[in-house]
């Protein structure tokens, strides 16, 4: 078990190192403003809390993103248990309308855009596509997620094409 | 580290972050607010739990006769079967730390699960370990007071007691549906 200065010095290189990262997956779980500045600190206390029993393990990215995702996960649930939003799986994703090339042109509405999709995905599936995004390997996905390489495999494939026809990429990238 | 191979993954990461960190002192003091709340609950729940209990023993110390000290005794047993039912189903886990995030589902399921059965059982556990001293009471007093107007007093409080418990059982269902809802919805996320 960690002692008090260790926890505190691992919370200082994991927030130095991933704190953009947090924020951009704090983002991706919580649409309005004062709830996700909520779930952002309530990610920090809890990696700071959890940090007191990492062991190494396994690598500090894995276990900030692990607790992130968890935290987040659970924000989600409680929420959609009050708002009653329905979440979809990537599957469903698929089968979207394509984007017009003016909403795919203007970077800030395909941010927003991208939010919105992020947003409405399923617990495990927004975890793999955020990873994706923040450019973790399939490799580091797995280890995050608990998924075998393979459902790895075919859930960034799925999410390439997802984006490629979101966003006017031109076609499919796997 | 990151690596951005294409132009979603380069507008993700290129967003504008406004670098919020919290001071240790601070994290400090959130965590020991949250653990003293998770205590607090803890301790509310036996708290209310032995008042109840402390309250039943008092009437059967104090009561002078034999059908009020057999009420309150069965009382005492619901009580003591209620909590110890109330310790085994519905104390609330913690999600152990750094878990992957299939185990960390498969926790919030498990959980969610065991909430489930607390309230959909709930008749079985909380409301029927009540039935027989609120039974022996009633016959009780019945036979020692052989008049029609403690009688109307007497079904009018069953009538109550059974109007609560049957409240009391269609909101632990209709908690229960939504748990099943939830649980199903969280096997699809896998």
């Amino acid at each position: 078990m960690a002692v008090a200065s260790e926890q505190d010095g691992l919370y200082e290189e994991a927030a130095t190192n991933y704190g953009a990262a947090l924020e951009r997956l704090a983002r991706a779980y919580e649409a309005d403003a004062d709830l996700r500045r909520d779930l952002l600190q309530e990610i920090h206390v809890a990696l700071w809390r959890s940090l007191d029993r990492f062991e190494g393990r396994c690598s500090l990215r894995t276990w900030v993103y692990r607790v992130a995702h968890n935290v987040a996960a659970s924000h989600v649930l409680r929420q959609r248990r009050t708002r009653g939003q329905e979440l979809l799986g990537l599957e469903e994703l698929e089968n979207l309308p394509d984007a017009n090339a003016h909403d795919a042109g203007d970077r800030s509405h395909a941010l927003d855009r991208l939010l919105r999709l992020i947003q409405t995905l399923k617990p495990l599936d927004r975890h793999v596509i955020l990873s994706y995004l923040e450019g973790l390997d399939a490799a580091a996905i797995g280890e995050i997620t608990g998924l075998s390489a393979g459902n790895v495999a075919t859930k960034i494939h799925r999410i390439k094409n997802m984006l490629a026809r979101q966003f006017q990429q031109g076609g499919s990238e796997s | 580290m990151n690596v951005a191979e294409n132009p979603v993954q380069k507008l993700w990461q290129d967003q504008p972050v406004e670098g919020i960190k919290m001071p240790v002192e601070e994290l400090r003091r959130r965590a020991g607010k949250f653990e003293r709340r998770i205590r607090g609950r803890n301790l509310r729940e036996y708290v209310a739990s032995l008042i109840a209990v402390g309250l039943f023993v008092y009437f059967l110390v104090s009561a002078h006769d034999w059908l009020s000290r057999t009420t309150y005794g069965l009382f005492i047993a619901a009580m003591l079967w209620i909590v110890v039912a109330l310790h085994h189903k519905g104390s609330a886990k913690t999600m152990p730390e750094g878990v992957d995030t299939l185990t960390g589902l498969r926790f919030y399921r498990a959980e969610l699960e065991r909430q489930y059965r607390v309230v959909r059982d709930v008749w079985w556990w909380y409301l029927a370990p009540l039935v027989p001293g609120f039974v022996v009471y009633t016959i009780g007093h019945a036979i020692q007071s052989p008049r029609p107007a403690a009688w109307a007093g007497l079904a009018f409080m069953d009538v109550v007691v059974a109007g609560m418990f049957v409240w009391i059982w269609r909101m632990n269902q209709k908690a229960a549906r939504c748990l099943e809802r939830m649980i199903q919805e969280l096997n699809g996320a896998e």
